[in-house]
Formats: structure tokens, sequence, C-alpha cells
């Protein structure tokens, strides 16, 4: 579904070129829940925002980025708006601000449904209200603007709006950071249920590596914007190659023993 | 929940009203403490005793403090002024006739000025280090740190005298044409008056709106609205440009008392016919109960503004609308 | 400090600063005195026009020479007294590029010569042997050229005194003179001093009212604070111009009465921001760890809340000076300022209402605005880099 060739990222900085990704080579098959885990700073948040070419413009990007058989780093304006929610949705880290704070929810869902699917105002507000139900939200919190939702629902209304345009794939970053535990969980079987059901192909960023081992078919480790390590969980858990991912693995064990000492 | 927008606005009004008062005192004492009494300006010293206290009885300073801040008070509040001192007509009359002038005056200047200004400013935060938006930094600088009197003379000079395209002053011509010519002899005064304030003005409403903006611009939900494919138009406007809304108006509120002052100085360099020259007329002629008016009046259009732009910043602002301010 | 000393803005302040001190005392005579007809030109422009001349005739210096290269000037003045050595008879002369000479006074066998004459005076006419009604310009200066003025007999030496001759003309000095004939040029660099000296100590009257109420409005809270900042709101809605003319036209106009009226009203700002620095740092572990130790309010005050808020402090200073410049400015030109006291606001004034815009009289307005313009941008752009080293992150926000 996803081709990442030799894809090199680097900002400019008024002290020069500072590489984020470098020659990254990954694919993420259709259908499955791919978890992309390293520390804050690995670049595994530009990985996911140049899949969507969201970049800032002091950032320089070569190689290719392919979605099914499209050249995503060759589009154009045009091609890359269509390209954007109907093939491709993100959900956004930190849910706090990932709508705008003056606008009702079930307008900022409805305003992409209207865009891309050319449905009445009607019809996209209708549309919004199903969006929030499949998430286990009431549907007139449609009216309810987002500082009165919590955390979790307003991840879970942001999973909604993903689901818009039911796009093939869902791109998540971190969405679970700043929840708690049991949100967490929630969130997280949300989002894989829903993309399983409608095999939809799921790419999550995280630095939560349990958390990853126990949703995703597979896992890529990121260090220093570079992958080092693709394996299915059992791998990693069980015979991880790079040292890196041995670290990672011996850190969740280390907790895992203080939990359940025997 | 009821209860608590209520209490916000409820909290609005008193405050207003708190100010309101605050300016009856300060215009109350103020015109009393000056050297000698009121009447002492207009009264010949050669007056007899007796003249004198028919005067005073006549403008109510025989009377016991309390009692004639009452009477004040009241007069103020029903706009009965009393007579000017200068040209011996009741003041309302007097100001009856220039507060349509410094409300079209400040009105347009102060719309025009700000949607430049706002369009600007948005535009500047769009496309970082154009020529446009070194264009808004100069504006900015020049707003902040031009006397506006300065800019209008020059104004006047240009156009008044270099190329004489526009008239040098009046707000109208002598003498006065009749009917839809007065309305264009009347625009046609108001051009340069108008023009000079915009000119001033929407400098320092593009870089605020400018700051707003690029503030906005890092919000998630911005990086959102581009990943959902929204056309760049939309981004901006409805959701970068409608976040910033509030602050915007918090603006209006905050430059409002502001733009008062320009109307005295306008007024003054273009020698219109409006209430901020009536008030340098008054105070220059020791002509108080005008000034008083004139003053009282200036203040209530600033606490009327006020309190208009945070009802509209109530409309703006989820927020605030149902009654809980997060700050 | 570094960067302060590279900022253009820094040394403009300085040579503001300079010139309102020095230079004003380079003048001979006071800004008030008549140098030249009214309203002349500055001597840089319309060189095809007579510009005013001020010869003088003084000890050591009996007879001076100059080149005319214009029409005849409108008029001529010689006046004072020179006292010789020895009781003489001696009469002055002009010589004109013909070697025609003309007799423009005389005395009869005295130690001096007492001249007062003007060229519109009607015995000056007759002495020319001229009607009442003709122009004795013509005849003084009939071509351009070299043209002398004279002491006769040659020989004849001024002990003390001396006689002042002004031809005069349409042009004059750096900056040209106003309606009163005084040398803008003059009045110019005795308005630096009322700016800087009213923006500078209406703001430092303003800071120090504004930092003591939020101090104390932060620190205290409770009712104290609330009180306080209900005051800075009811003070904030009130129409700031208005009320400072008010005040101006009550109180009387004098410097210092202007300086306490513009600070009473402009020191909400810093008190609110000195307020809410006061009370995050009240939060702070440092200051929670200093109320343990058990250091008393007012020590906390003054040796760490404000020594930390002193940067912002200075800039904020910065940045509060040209509005009290304009204000007092504005003041000064709807007339609410002392008329004896020479200001940029006040030069604009006379400017104004003497009609300068309607006669293009353009160096009566452009040097005041300009001045005005230049040490307000000066201080504002001193107050941003101020302010960007007291709070680095504003600079990423500015040139990213």
């Amino acid at each position: 579904m996803i081709h990442i060739q030799r894809l090199s990222v680097s900002y400019k900085t008024e002290r020069g070129q500072v590489p984020a990704l470098k020659n990254i080579n990954l694919s993420i098959p259709k259908g499955t829940a791919t978890a992309i885990v390293g520390e804050s700073g690995s670049g595994k948040s530009t990985l996911l925002h140049s899949i969507m070419r969201l970049l800032p413009p002091e950032a320089e990007l070569s190689g290719k980025i392919m979605f099914e058989d499209m050249d995503i780093t060759s589009m154009d304006d045009a091609a890359l708006r269509s390209f954007r929610w109907r093939k491709c949705s993100l959900v956004l880290q930190g849910a706090m601000s990932s709508f705008n704070p003056v606008l009702s929810i079930g307008k900022q869902i409805a305003e992409t449904v209207a865009y891309h699917l050319h449905l009445s105002s009607k019809d996209s507000y209708k549309r919004a209200e199903e969006l929030l139900e499949m998430v286990g939200l009431p549907t007139f919190f449609s009216k309810r603007f987002p500082h009165e939702l919590s955390g979790g629902q307003k991840q879970r209304a942001a999973i909604a709006m993903a689901l818009a345009c039911s796009p093939p794939c869902i791109l998540a970053d971190e969405p679970t950071t700043a929840l708690d535990v049991i949100t967490q969980a929630e969130i997280v079987w949300l989002l894989k249920e829903i993309t399983r059901k409608n095999n939809m192909t799921l790419c999550m960023v995280t630095h939560d590596l349990p958390l990853a081992l126990s949703v995703c078919d597979r896992i890529a480790v990121m260090h220093r914007g570079e992958i080092v390590e693709i394996q299915k969980p059992s791998g990693i858990l069980n015979n991880p190659t790079h040292p890196h991912t041995k670290k990672l693995v011996k850190s969740i064990r280390s907790i895992e023993e203080r939990g359940n000492p025997k | 929940m009821i209860k608590l927008i209520k209490n916000y606005w409820f909290r609005r009004i008193v405050g207003s009203l708190v100010v309101l008062l605050v300016v009856l005192i300060l215009n109350f004492f103020l015109f009393r403490i000056m050297p000698g009494d009121p009447v002492s300006t207009i009264i010949d010293p050669h007056f007899s005793p007796q003249a004198k206290q028919h005067l005073r009885a006549q403008f109510g300073l025989d009377l016991p403090l309390y009692q004639q801040f009452y009477l004040y008070v009241k007069s103020l509040v029903t706009f009965n002024f009393g007579q000017s001192f200068l040209s011996q007509k009741p003041v309302w009359e007097e100001l009856r006739t220039r507060i349509p002038n410094t409300v079209f005056l400040l009105g347009t200047a102060f719309m025009l000025s700000a949607l430049l200004g706002i369009w600007l400013g948005v535009k500047a935060a769009q496309k970082r280090g154009s020529a446009l938006e070194k264009v808004v930094l100069l504006a900015g600088s020049i707003s902040f740190s031009f006397p506006s009197f300065f800019v209008q003379l020059v104004l006047l000079m240009i156009f008044g005298w270099a190329i004489p395209i526009f008239p040098i002053r009046g707000s109208l011509s002598v003498p006065p044409p009749s009917g839809m010519a007065a309305l264009w002899d009347f625009l046609w005064h108001m051009t340069l008056p108008i023009f000079s304030l915009v000119l001033l003005g929407f400098g320092s409403w593009a870089i605020y709106v400018r700051n707003l903006m690029i503030k906005t611009f890092s919000e998630d939900y911005i990086l959102l609205a581009r990943a959902k494919g929204l056309p760049e138009n939309k981004i901006l406007w409805g959701h970068a440009f409608r976040a910033s809304l509030p602050p915007i108006v918090t603006m209006f509120l905050l430059a409002l008392p502001g733009i008062l002052s320009g109307a005295v100085i306008t007024e003054t360099v273009f020698s219109l016919h409006g209430v901020g020259k009536f008030l340098l007329d008054s105070i220059l002629g020791h002509d108080y109960p005008a000034a008083g008016a004139a003053f009282y009046l200036l203040a209530i259009i600033t606490i009327i503004c006020n309190l208009t732009a945070d009802f509209a910043y109530g409309l703006v602002d989820p927020r605030i609308r149902l009654g809980r301010k997060m700050e | 400090m570094k960067r302060i000393l590279r900022r253009f803005s820094f040394w403009l302040l300085i040579g503001f600063i300079l010139a309102g001190i020095w230079g004003p005392k380079c003048f001979k005579s006071s800004a008030e005195t008549q140098v030249a007809s009214p309203f002349s030109m500055p001597l840089w422009v319309k060189k095809d026009t007579s510009p005013t001349m001020s010869l003088a005739l003084e000890p050591k210096r009996e007879h001076v020479q100059f080149e005319w290269n214009w029409e005849a000037p409108p008029n001529i003045t010689i006046w004072g007294t020179a006292k010789f050595e020895k009781e003489t008879s001696a009469s002055l002369i002009l010589e004109n590029p013909n070697g025609e000479t003309i007799l423009l006074a005389q005395n009869e066998g005295n130690t001096f010569l007492a001249v007062d004459v003007d060229g519109r005076d009607m015995s000056f006419k007759m002495g020319l042997g001229l009607s009442p009604f003709d122009d004795p310009m013509k005849e003084l200066f009939p071509t351009k050229g070299r043209y002398t003025i004279k002491l006769w007999p040659p020989d004849l030496k001024i002990k003390s005194g001396a006689i002042n001759i002004r031809i005069e003309g349409s042009r004059w000095g750096l900056l040209g003179t106003d309606q009163r004939g005084r040398d803008v040029f003059h009045l110019f660099l005795l308005g630096i001093r009322i700016s800087l000296l009213v923006g500078i100590s209406a703001t430092l009257l303003a800071t120090l009212l504004g930092v003591s109420v939020g101090l104390v409005a932060g620190y205290a809270g409770g009712l104290v604070d609330t009180v306080l900042m209900r005051i800075v709101d009811v003070l904030l809605a009130i129409p700031g111009l208005p009320i400072l003319m008010v005040l101006a036209g009550i109180w009387g106009k004098g410097l210092w009465q202007l300086v306490v009226i513009l600070s009473i009203f402009s020191w909400m700002g810093t008190a609110r921001t000195i307020r809410s620095l006061t009370l995050s740092l009240r939060e702070s572990t440092f200051v929670e760890g200093l109320r343990a130790l058990g250091a008393k309010p007012s020590y906390i005050m003054f040796r760490h809340l404000l020594p930390e808020s002193l940067p912002i402090l200075l800039a904020n200073i910065a940045l509060g000076v040209p509005s009290a410049i304009l204000a007092e400015a504005g003041l000064s030109f709807l007339g609410l300022s002392d008329p004896r006291i020479i200001s940029w606001g006040r030069m604009l004034n006379e400017a104004h209402g003497f009609g300068a815009f309607t006669t293009g009289a353009w160096w009566l307005i452009l040097p005041p605005g300009i001045g005005i313009s230049l040490i307000c941008l000066a201080f504002l752009d001193l107050g941003r880099t101020l302010e960007e080293m007291a709070d680095p992150r504003l600079k990423g926000g500015a040139n990213k």
C-alpha cells in the first residue's frame, strides 16, 4: 500500500542543515497495522508528516513515497488535496489541540465531508453524527465545542473525523499521549477494531512499545532518523537484532519483572 | 448554565456602570477644583455682590456639594447640559449637530483601517518574508511613532497646496450647497481626514493580526486542517482567522478610546465641525459647561463601544458565549 | 549590551541627546529674537531668490564686502552705534559694483556714529533724493556684483560697538524662519530637550507608579489586588486624550504639571505586566523556599521579584517613551501647553495656526514632525531590542 524508498529529510536552520530522516526504506502492506516505535526526536513524526506532505517549508525531502500507484512526492496542490483524507487520514497526538477551539465538533467533521464527498450541508452534518456514533459518542456531541469534551472524548471525535471519507489508510501520531491509562487502551482498541472491520491500513507512531506490541502486526523501530529493525511483535520480543531494540525490550522486561515479582 | 451567562453579562454591565460613575465623579470634581469657581471666569470683578450671588444661584453653586452633585448627575443623565458660556446657547444644541459628523468620521475611518489592516495582516502572516510582510512591518512602525497631526499636516500640504484637489478646512463648503450636492460636498471634505486616519491606523492592526495569525498557524488544528486536504483559503479564513477572531475583537475594545483621541486632533487639523474640536475650543475658551458635556459625551461613546465589543466577543468565542471565561 | 551598541537607533538617540544639550548653546542670541524676515525659506533651496544677509562693522573690521547676485532685496535695515577713538566726522557708505557710492548715514563731528535706518523710512528715502513712493532698493542695488559697505574717511578705527546691517531676503539659515522671523533650526534644537525631558520623566514616573501598584497587587492578592485591578480597568476605559486635555486645560500648562498628568494616565500597562510577573514568580519554588526561610515579603519583593523583572521593565520604559512623547506633542499641538516653552508640538501648532500648509512652508512642518517621528522610532527600536534580550523567544518569531 505505502512504499517508501530512500527517503531523507533535513531541516534548514540557522546552524545549517539538520538531518531528521536518513535513507528510510519501508513498505506497509494493505490491511495491516504497523507501529513505528522510537524515542522522541528519532524522526517518527517527521516520517508520518512526510507521507501526508505536511512538512514545513524549511524541510528538504529527497527519495520516493508511493501510495498504491501514486507518487506522493511529485503531486501538485490539487492532486494533494484530493489525496489527503480521501486516501489517507491522520489522527494527531494530544487531542487537546487537534480541534479548532471556536468551531463545533460537528462543523469540523462536516466541512471535511462536504468538501471531499460533495455533500450538502445537511447531509454532511448527518454523516458527522453517524461517524460520532460509530466511535461511541452520542450524536448531540456534534453541537458541542472542543473545550466541552474530555481528552478521551476528543480523541474519539478525532478518530471519527479521520473516518469521514472512509479512507483506505489511517495514520496516527501518538494517539494516546496525554490520556490516562484506561482511556489509552480504549482508544487504541477502538482504532484497531475500526480499521480491522473496514479493512483499513493503520500506521501508528508511538513511543509506547508494550502498546505497539499488543495491537500491531508489525513493528518498525526508529533510532536517530533511521529504521533499525522491522519485525513481527513476537520477533521483536524474543530475538531483537539491533542493540537499540534490545535496550527497548529490556526496559519493558525490567518493568514487568518489577511489577510481577516471582 | 443560564445563570452563568447572566453572570458574565451582568458583570460586564455593572463594570461599565462603574466606569460611568467614575467619569461622572471625575467630571464633577475636575470642573470644581479649578482655580476659583466655575462662574469666576464670566463674572466681571466689578459686578455687585448681589449680581454675583444671583449668578451663583443660577448655576446652583450656592447649594451644598451633595445637592450640587445630585443636580449635576440628573442634568447629565437627562442630557440637559446647561448654557455654554461662550455662545450663550444650550450646550446640547451645539453638540447635537456635531455628533453625526464625529461618528461618521470615526466610524468610517475605524472600519476601513481595521478591515484593511486585518486583511493585510492575514496575508502577511501567510507569506512570511514577502515584500508584503515588510510593508506591513513598516506601516506598523509608522503608526506607532508618527504623530497623527504631523502626517495630516503633510497630507494637507500635498493635497491642499501642492496638488490642490481637496479642501483644506471645514466639513462643508461656504456657502453650503443643498440637496444631493451637499452630500457629495461633505464626502469630498471628509476624504482627506478619513484617508489620513486609515493611513495611520491600519499598520497597528496589520501587525497585531499578523502576530496572532503566526501563533495560530503553529497550532495542531491548522496542521490537521491542511492534512484534511481543505483548500488554502478555507484553512486561512475558515480556520486560522476564525480562531484568531476573539482576540481581534478584544483589540476593537482596546482601540476605541484611542480613536476618540484621533477625533480631537483630526478635527482640529482639518477644522471639522465635530465633538472633538468642540471640546478643544471649550477648554481653550474656559467654557466649562461645554467642556464638561463634551468630555462626558466622549466618555459615554467609549463606554458604549466597550460594552458592544464585549458582546461581540461573546458572539465569536464559544467559551465566553457559554458564560465561562478561560484565562 | 553589545547588541544595543550595534543598533543605529541607539546612536541616533545619543546624537539627539547631545544636540539637545549643546546645540542651543552654539547660538549667541536667544531663540526668541527675530533673525530674518518671517517665513524665510532655508538657504539651500530656490537659490535664484535673494537670501537674508547679516553683516556687521566692528572693531578691526571697518568695511565689509559681499557678493549680490540677485534682484534688489525687499528691504535693508541698519542699526547700532560705533564708538571712535577721537572726535571726528564719519559717514557710512555703500559702494556698488559700478563704483558709485551712496551715503547711508553720517554724524556731525562726534566720537560715535549712531545709525537706525530702515529701508522703508520716509526720511531715508528723502535722504537718497527719492519720493516717498519710490523703492529705494532699486537705487541701492542696481546690478549684480560685489558691493562694499564702509566707513569714511578710510583711516577711521572703531574702538567699540558695532553697526549691524541686515539685507532682508526670502532665504535664511539651515531651516529658514517661522512666522515671527525666528530661526527654525534653533527652535528645532530646543524642541529636542522638551521631548526627551517630558517623554523620559513621564515614563519613569509612570513606571514607578505601575511597578508599585503591580508589585503590591500581585504580592498581596485578595481584596487589595481586586480593588487595584478594577482601578486599572476603569482608568483604561476612560478616553485618554480628552481627559488629558481637560486636566491640562484646568490644572495649568506648565512642564511638570504635564509630566504628572501624562504619567497618571499611562501606568496601567506596566502595573498589569508587573502584577502577572509577580503572580507567576510568587508561585515559583524559589520564592516559596525564601518564604520557608522566613524572608519578609518586602525583602522578597525588592531583592528578588524586582531584579527578576528588571529586563522587561527596561524594555517597557523604552517602549513607553514614544507614547509619552506623542501625547506631549499632541497636547502642545492642540495649544494646551505653555506658549513660552518651545517644543516640537508647539512649533506644529503655530505652523498650523499660521497656515503653513496653505503657503507651502514645509520647513515649518517637516523638521518638528520628523524629529518627533525619529525619536519615537529610535525608542521603539531600542525597546524591541531590549525586549528580545529579555525574552529570546520573541526573536525566533521575528525572523524565522
